[in-house]
């Protein structure tokens, strides 16, 4: 079936398509349509999960941990300052091995107050153990949130996951997006088997003081991020074969014979891919490489696409005061060796429009920054 | 691409009116995209909303700054912010009952519809947002049948009484009717 409908829609379809069980979640602002969605629907009977409606997103966490914990799956939805709320728990639910998955509806920090779009609050829960995949349209909500499911609820990975949605510019922006069948999603993801899970019949203790033991568990975690690398890949092919929509944790565009490239992120590349287009239309052999999966990082992917190109700008829709874009700075250390211009574009904090021409101007940009000698720089795409 | 871009007031449909565009071309079998900007809803606030239509996958996201439309569904406002990015070849439809006072009628790309008073008689309440789309249908000329308009009109407001559907579907065929294509 295909229907228009915005991100928030398409994100309460990815959980009612998963048989989600339970949704804790806090009802107020921040909170997003998304789950009055799923509220409304659960009233209407047209979802059958149940809902435990808490005090703060701390609580809302710390409910889906003890949720998750009894071997059900669980769902939750946040944005900006709800997410930062939620912080101190992410650690907990990682390092249970809880695979809770969870949408972020991202949108720029306080103080001053925004509602629009902007990274700062999901690049926030960076290293807080979850895995990280971000959407540039609503069939990308929809798909890639079934997809988390399988990925962590896989007893060689079992991490929790995030999928990121971009605030107004895809939760309010309504698009065309293919819903699969129910019966195809129960194929793709049958009902979850925890490893183990909290019963009083067998009474266990999860998250105690393990002390020396300590380390060995955060490796452990970190052996899962490099088992699911392969297994998100397998899982998008599985996808690919059985609902025709191809994904990888990289996306490349526009790369085969690029010169330069752009490296982005989320709902504005789309934007971007525009001024690609407009950019070759001049004579600019541009590309550009979306980063899907954030964590784990695509180290050999990212290498692999970007090691032909002369110029590299990584457009951040984020900052980190005092050091500029935070995936520059993944992607400068990835290169490092390689000699590229490297340049950072900060743009769109708390949602300020880019619009095409602004796009095509940074690509004109970077081009010309491959002739010069001065090294790399770092711009703030205002006015 | 065509490029629509709607401003209003809070609680005059102007978010409703972008959305009811996208449905309706989308029924037309076109790829659309439609979205609206906003701070913390109240009524009476300036809001803006944006349609994109295209027979191809749309790409671009987010403001519309160089509209090839541009529907002013209340008089009130800063012209010049409702106008930026508008040339003359722009087609620029505005509500308004005072369209000499306020120099529009002798312009060629604009077109002046007494929408709010439309809505008012047929209707009931002061929302002008289907007037005007009956309006812009009828200058997109056949790229969406009205008939489509109409089944946008009845899905998007399902949830409210069957008068107030067909009182829309009413005030979009005035709207439609009230113009040479």
């Amino acid at each position: 079936m295909k229907k228009i409908m915005d991100g928030n829609e398409a994100g309460a379809w990815a959980a009612k398509l998963a048989n989600v069980q339970v949704i804790p979640n806090f009802p107020v602002t921040p909170q997003t349509e998304l789950i009055e969605t799923l509220a409304k629907w659960k009233v209407d009977g047209k979802f059958k999960g149940d809902f435990l409606d808490v005090e703060s997103e701390h609580s809302v966490m710390s409910a889906a941990v003890a949720s998750e914990a009894t071997g059900v799956r669980t769902f939750t939805a946040s944005s900006s300052q709800g997410l930062l709320l939620m912080h101190e728990v992410f650690y907990i639910a990682s390092g249970m091995r809880l695979p809770i998955v969870m949408i972020n509806v991202s949108r720029g920090l306080s103080a001053p107050i925004t509602l629009w779009s902007d990274h700062n609050d999901i690049l926030d829960q960076r290293d807080t153990g979850w895995m990280m995949f971000f959407t540039e349209n609503n069939q990308e909500v929809i798909d890639l949130t079934l997809q988390a499911f399988k990925i962590a609820e896989n007893h060689k990975v079992l991490l929790p996951c995030f999928v990121n949605l971009d605030g107004f510019i895809l939760s309010y922006t309504r698009e065309p997006v293919k819903i699969p069948t129910q019966k195809a999603v129960d194929k793709f993801l049958p009902k979850y088997k925890p490893v183990t899970y909290l019963d009083p019949k067998k009474p266990m203790n999860l998250g105690i003081p393990v002390m020396e033991g300590y380390m060995k568990f955060r490796l452990q975690q970190e052996a899962a991020m490099e088992n699911a690398l392969g297994l998100i890949k397998k899982t998008f092919k599985e996808w690919e074969k059985k609902f025709g929509r191809k994904y990888d944790v990289i996306e490349r565009f526009m790369m085969d014979d690029a010169v330069i490239a752009l490296v982005s992120v989320g709902a504005m590349t789309s934007t971007a891919k525009a001024a690609v287009l407009e950019a070759r239309k001049k004579g600019i052999k541009v590309g550009l490489v979306k980063i899907v999966v954030y964590r784990p990082f695509p180290f050999k992917e990212l290498e692999d696409a970007l090691n032909d190109v002369v110029g590299i700008g990584v457009c951040d829709q984020n900052i980190a005061p005092g050091y500029g874009g935070i995936i520059y700075h993944d992607v400068r250390s990835l290169m490092y060796g390689y000699k590229r211009t490297i340049n950072n574009y900060i743009l769109g904090l708390g949602g300020k429009s880019v619009p095409k021409e602004k796009y095509v101007e940074i690509i004109e940009d970077l081009l010309e920054s491959t002739t010069k000698v001065e090294g790399d720089k770092v711009m703030y795409i205002f006015d | 691409m065509l490029e629509v871009r709607f401003h209003g007031r809070g609680g005059a449909g102007v978010k409703t009116a972008a959305q009811l565009l996208g449905k309706a071309a989308f029924l037309s079998g076109f790829q659309t995209q439609d979205f609206s900007l906003y701070g913390a809803e109240r009524r009476g606030a300036p809001v803006v909303s944006f349609t994109r239509i295209d027979k191809k996958k749309i790409l671009e996201r987010g403001y519309i700054t160089k509209p090839d439309v541009v529907v002013i569904l209340d008089d009130s406002l800063d012209f010049d912010r409702m106008l930026k990015g508008t040339d003359k070849m722009t087609l620029i439809l505005v509500n308004t009952n005072r369209s000499h006072k306020l120099g529009l009628d002798k312009k060629e790309n604009y077109i002046c519809t007494d929408a709010t008073t439309i809505a008012l008689d047929i209707i009931g309440r002061p929302i002008p947002n289907t007037v005007m789309l009956g309006v812009l249908v009828k200058k997109l000329k056949g790229k969406i049948p009205f008939k489509n308009l109409e089944e946008a009109i009845e899905k998007k407001m399902k949830r409210y009484s069957e008068k107030i559907i067909e009182a829309n579907k009413r005030a979009a065929k005035v709207g439609y009717g009230s113009i040479h294509g």
